[in-house]
């Protein structure tokens, strides 16, 4: 479970420039509740994203996970309860590592590491398991470095190791943006199934409409650091990409969005 | 045909002394292999750490401590200097080479505080050399068995603990900080961890050569970097770096190497003081070579370093 309350940023505080990111933003998600989180530039989904990861620090408000007040804590400490997969397929995997040694990276995400051997027999074939589902053939690349993979076998591999161990709360950040249309398709769809599988409590941030309206149980659109809209339950089943451009607050935006 | 023979006959004799010498340095190539490839932390600390561990391990000596001891010390200082390196960079965002510059320097006057003076004898202390059974004592045989047995075993250890759960994170901070940390790894503890022990390795070097050359002096890294650097693009360029294994392994086949390639330069005449001037070229060409090559087509990606 997820709890934002009233969350506040302003970058550039008292200059000329100063831009309000979060301006007293509540959301609180169920578990298992799959969250589309929709907006256009600058109202705030990165920010609040960031924030629940602990790369940005609130200046107030809090953050809570499971009951358990992170709203302090640096990022690393965080990784216990959040799993997340990056828009820049390059930032969700160590490059110079291999396939296998990434997969062992997540597999200890929020554990203590200790001095023991990492990569051994059981873990290998676990690994060439889980790689196998993708149906991409990573599973016989578990020794290769993951800068000699594509872009989609990256970010297939981003999502495979974030949602291993089940984490509290998945974060996906415009994972799919980066792709060509028939890549983005087959994450999105490894995404869904590990989803519904697992029963994860995940927030997707996306700027693709139908994305909004195929996936999860709840739409949130975010406008000037708040929550202008919500859509869940029935309602989400019903809604339409008209629907959700009709509710974008300027005119620019929802020429931007028909096109 | 006399100057090949003259040349060749002076290389051959030199060719034990050079070795117990590589041996040695190839502690400070390994000090400074693991901030550069391993945590992509440009690091020139241990330019001082070098002489810091040679003055505080002379130091010791002299006050009768055993040259086990001595050589402990010099790993703990050497520690907390590559430790300083890190926390300077992390905690006040300076460029990772200015910040060791800043401890190079510091250093210096340090090393002379530590010493009380510019150089100090410990000529006819008892050393770790003198410990192999079986050799004379004083000769290059009794360097090059300790000097070897000490590397086998710095070896076999990094390359275990960089493959157990702690060293894989510690590697992931290098290859890709925003990564790491988002797996749970304690970016600060690795970096810092990782720096330090690049610095006790520099220090290490320093009191194996104080031990083994009879005396200390603040002075004695001059130059040691841009040799390790040398040596480890050797090293790198005959085991490669692909595994983490050829990685490690790499610094101390290029210090074998590198020096032996010394001696024979200054065997065939080459006055000393252009030798700076000619590792500094080579590391130079080593370094242009794959923009060199690649001219025509779009140069390969860059190392990517932190900053």
């Amino acid at each position: 479970m997820l709890e934002i309350r009233a969350a506040r940023k302003i970058f550039y505080k008292g200059q000329p420039d100063e831009k309000i990111a979060l301006n007293g933003l509540n959301l609180k998600l169920g578990n298992g509740d799959f969250a589309v989180v929709i907006g256009s530039n600058g109202a705030g989904k990165s920010s609040m994203l960031n924030a629940i990861s602990g790369a940005l620090k609130l200046d107030s408000g809090n953050i809570v996970i499971n009951g358990d007040d992170i709203t302090e804590k640096p990022v690393h400490k965080r990784a216990v309860h959040i799993a997340r997969v990056f828009q820049d397929p390059m930032l969700g995997t160590a490059s110079s590592m291999t396939v296998a040694e990434n997969m062992l990276l997540a597999e200890l995400r929020g554990k203590p590491h200790t001095l023991r051997p990492g990569l051994n027999a059981r873990r290998l074939s676990d690994y060439r398991e889980r790689l196998a589902m993708l149906g991409l053939g990573l599973e016989d690349r578990l020794n290769t470095r993951v800068d000699l993979l594509s872009g989609g076998q990256r970010q297939s591999l981003s999502l495979v190791m974030a949602v291993g161990g089940s984490p509290d709360l998945l974060l996906l950040d415009e994972h799919t943006a980066a792709l060509d249309p028939r890549t983005a398709e087959i994450v999105m769809n490894a995404t869904v199934r590990a989803v519904d599988a697992l029963k994860l409590t995940t927030l997707m941030v996306t700027h693709n409409m139908q994305h909004a309206v195929d996936y999860g149980n709840r739409v949130v659109m975010l406008d000037a650091g708040q929550v202008r809209l919500e859509i869940g339950g029935e309602e989400k089943s019903r809604v339409t990409v008209p629907d959700l451009i009709g509710h974008f607050s300027t005119k620019t935006d929802r020429m931007m969005l028909a096109s | 045909m006399d100057f090949i023979q003259t040349t060749l006959s002076s290389f051959l004799s030199l060719i034990p002394v050079t070795l117990a010498q590589s041996l040695i340095l190839g502690f400070v190539v390994a000090g400074i292999m693991i901030p550069f490839r391993m945590l992509s932390f440009p690091d020139l600390t241990s330019e001082g750490a070098f002489p810091l561990g040679g003055c505080v391990c002379g130091v010791a000596m002299a006050a009768g401590f055993s040259p086990l001891i001595a050589i402990a010390l010099a790993l703990a200082t050497g520690f907390v200097a590559g430790c300083s390196t890190a926390f300077i960079h992390l905690r006040f965002r300076i460029h990772t080479l200015l910040a060791g510059i800043l401890v190079m320097t510091m250093l210096y006057s340090i090393n002379l505080r530590i010493m009380g003076r510019s150089n100090l004898s410990v000529f006819g202390s008892t050393t770790v050399f003198d410990w192999v059974p079986f050799a004379q004592p004083g000769f290059p045989v009794a360097k090059i068995v300790a000097a070897g047995f000490l590397t086998l075993v710095v070896f076999a250890l990094l390359n275990f603990f960089f493959k157990t759960e702690k060293g894989t994170a510690v590697r992931a901070v290098g290859s890709n900080p925003v990564m790491a940390e988002a797996q749970g790894i304690n970016v600060w503890a690795a970096t810092i961890g990782g720096i330090g022990l690049a610095g006790a390795f520099s220090a290490l070097s320093g009191a194996l050569m104080v031990q083994s050359q009879g005396f200390a002096d603040v002075n004695m890294g001059l130059g040691i970097l841009i040799n390790g650097l040398a040596a480890l693009m050797i090293g790198e360029a005959i085991v490669g770096k692909e595994k983490v294994w050829r990685q490690l392994l790499a610094p101390f086949v290029g210090a074998i190497v590198y020096y032996q390639l010394v001696s024979l330069c200054l065997a065939a005449g080459m006055p000393p003081p252009d030798l700076k001037l000619a590792t500094g070229l080579f590391v130079l060409i080593m370094l242009a070579l794959p923009s060199l090559r690649g001219s025509r087509r779009a140069a390969g990606p860059k190392e990517s370093f932190r900053e």
